[in-house]
């Protein structure tokens, strides 16, 4: 499967306290990536240099075949891109902002764009200035999904959208990947919501790149085990010991991932009993990986 | 493309662009008031060239402002949002600017056609006494050209970001300060004139904006 997006041994500082290190990301072609991390993680600063819009110190970066930023106008036009704080400029109305965006995109399609609006519930002669956060941001994506991309760059799509603005956000995202297959990078920390709609997932943190791996993979490793007999120093186990919690009594609740059901034998040699195997939502594995890579596994 | 940067650059500074050619129009027709006067007689004529002379300074000073005010407004709202919607258009950024640029020497050209339109409508108002000629082209041609020169100057400067103005900015003001420092230390060394003057004057890129700027004159 070939890569819509590929950074390699990205490096990128701003200011003196923060940096990007050593960053990798796949983004394969048609998936849905969810692009997690909490605030401050990175997940702006890496969109904005997928997007040509900073420089790195170092490091390859290809977006739909392009060297980037080099030939990131040539990227741009196969890109539709929805920032974390919309803007447009203000004195122009939603037409006008329409028509302006389209002068640059030859495969603007004017009927969808129409559809969209109607669908949003945009009205054409209102100012930019005067749309409240949801409209702006619904105009942001009809403008990023009117322009026919392959690839969709959303930075916080729907950060701060009541409900009914989100779901008609992500059902025309939707729409718009099923009928053309686009790949879509999409980066939030409003973790339920990616849970729903992405086969992807990556994990930043601190400007790493903390975890990649398909959704499913990611919500089906990592889980919550009731451990009874645990040993005081666990060793070599078959898992990735996440964290260890004491619980009630003489059972201890430990995270894990890569867990599979025939490493109860680990326990077993071990004079331990696993109690119960938890599946953890994307959340609570989230939370888990973000705790392993901040500290060390509280493992022994 | 153009058509529609130009649009939208008219639309957030038309008001500017209004107000420049209300001013550049009202200018000449100012400045030939006391020929119209029927009392004055021909030896009043140095009367009216000083006049004359005197509007004169409002030109150029039209011309820097006018410039100046067009550059911020062409790249105000590019600023606002910290260029990322402009930069993310899939076109390259000196495409993008050329683009900007044009949009806005467009528009100033409403200001120039005000200019012109009001020294012809000011000349055709007098009868010009004998000895006396007046000058509208080469008068708009020579507005036109310091305005352009002012608006060239301030957009390059206002498309940088903020830490660039400041520097250029903290770079005038120590000069300014050092050239204080020094007379107050009783030194006779003048730089700042010579700067000023390696500016403003001919072979100097700010040579446009100084002498004399008359409608009418011999």
């Amino acid at each position: 499967m070939s890569n819509a997006i590929e950074i390699r041994d990205l490096e990128y500082r701003a200011g003196k306290t923060f940096e990007v290190r050593d960053l990798a990301v796949n983004v394969p072609t048609g998936a849905m990536y969810g692009f997690l991390g909490p605030n401050g993680a990175g997940k702006t600063t890496t969109i904005r240099l997928i997007l040509g819009l900073l420089r790195p110190v170092r490091g390859r970066i290809t977006v739909l075949g392009s060297e980037i930023p080099r030939e990131a106008a040539r990227m741009l036009a196969r890109t539709g891109y929805v920032p974390e704080a919309p803007h447009l400029y203000p004195s122009l109305s939603v037409d006008e902002c329409l028509r302006y965006h389209a002068a640059f995109y030859p495969t603007w399609d004017w009927k969808w764009a129409d559809e969209l609006l109607g669908h949003f519930r945009l009205d054409r002669t209102r100012r930019f200035v005067t749309l409240s956060k949801g409209e702006k941001g619904k105009l942001m994506m009809l403008q990023a999904l009117a322009q026919r991309p392959e690839l969709l760059v959303l930075d916080e799509p729907t950060d701060g959208l009541d409900p009914v603005v989100r779901r008609d956000v992500i059902t025309a995202v939707l729409d718009y990947v099923a009928q053309h297959n686009a790949t879509v990078l999409i980066s939030s920390h409003l973790v339920h919501e990616l849970e729903r709609i992405c086969d992807w997932v990556g994990v930043m943190d601190n400007g790493r790149l903390v975890a990649e791996l398909p959704m499913h993979a990611f919500k089906s490793g990592i889980k919550r085990l009731r451990v009874g007999g645990a040993p005081a120093l666990p060793g070599d186990t078959p898992f990735v010991l996440l964290a260890r919690e004491p619980g009630d009594g003489a059972f201890e609740t430990w995270i894990v991932r890569g867990w599979q059901s025939p490493m109860t034998q680990y326990f077993d040699g071990v004079g331990a009993t696993v109690r119960e195997v938890i599946d953890l939502d994307l959340e609570e594995g989230f939370v888990e990986l973000l705790r392993t890579f901040r500290g060390p596994a509280r493992a022994s | 493309m153009f058509r529609q940067m130009l649009y939208t650059q008219w639309k957030w500074s038309r008001l500017l662009i209004v107000a420049g050619a209300l001013a550049g129009f009202s200018i000449p027709l100012l400045s030939v008031r006391p020929l119209g006067d029927p009392t004055v007689a021909g030896y009043a004529i140095g009367m009216v060239l000083s006049t004359v002379g005197a509007y004169g300074l409002l030109y150029p000073l039209l011309a820097g402002g006018a410039g100046l005010m067009l550059a911020l407004a062409t790249w105000g709202p590019d600023h606002a949002g910290r260029h990322v919607y402009a930069l993310t258009l899939p076109l390259p950024r000196w495409h993008y600017a050329l683009l900007r640029f044009g949009a806005g020497a467009v528009l100033l050209s409403g200001v120039v056609a005000g200019v012109l339109l009001g020294t012809l409508v000011a000349v055709a108002s007098v009868e010009l006494p004998p000895g006396l000629r007046a000058y509208p082209f080469a008068l708009t041609l020579r507005f036109a050209l310091a305005a352009f020169v002012a608006y060239g100057a301030f957009f390059a400067v206002t498309a940088g970001t903020n830490r660039t103005a400041g520097f250029i900015l903290a770079a005038i003001a120590g000069l300014v300060l050092a050239q204080v420092m020094v007379s107050a230390a009783g030194s006779d060394v003048g730089f700042l004139v010579h700067v000023v003057a390696r500016l403003f004057l001919w072979p100097g890129p700010l040579e446009i904006f100084t002498g004399r700027w008359m409608l009418i004159d011999v």
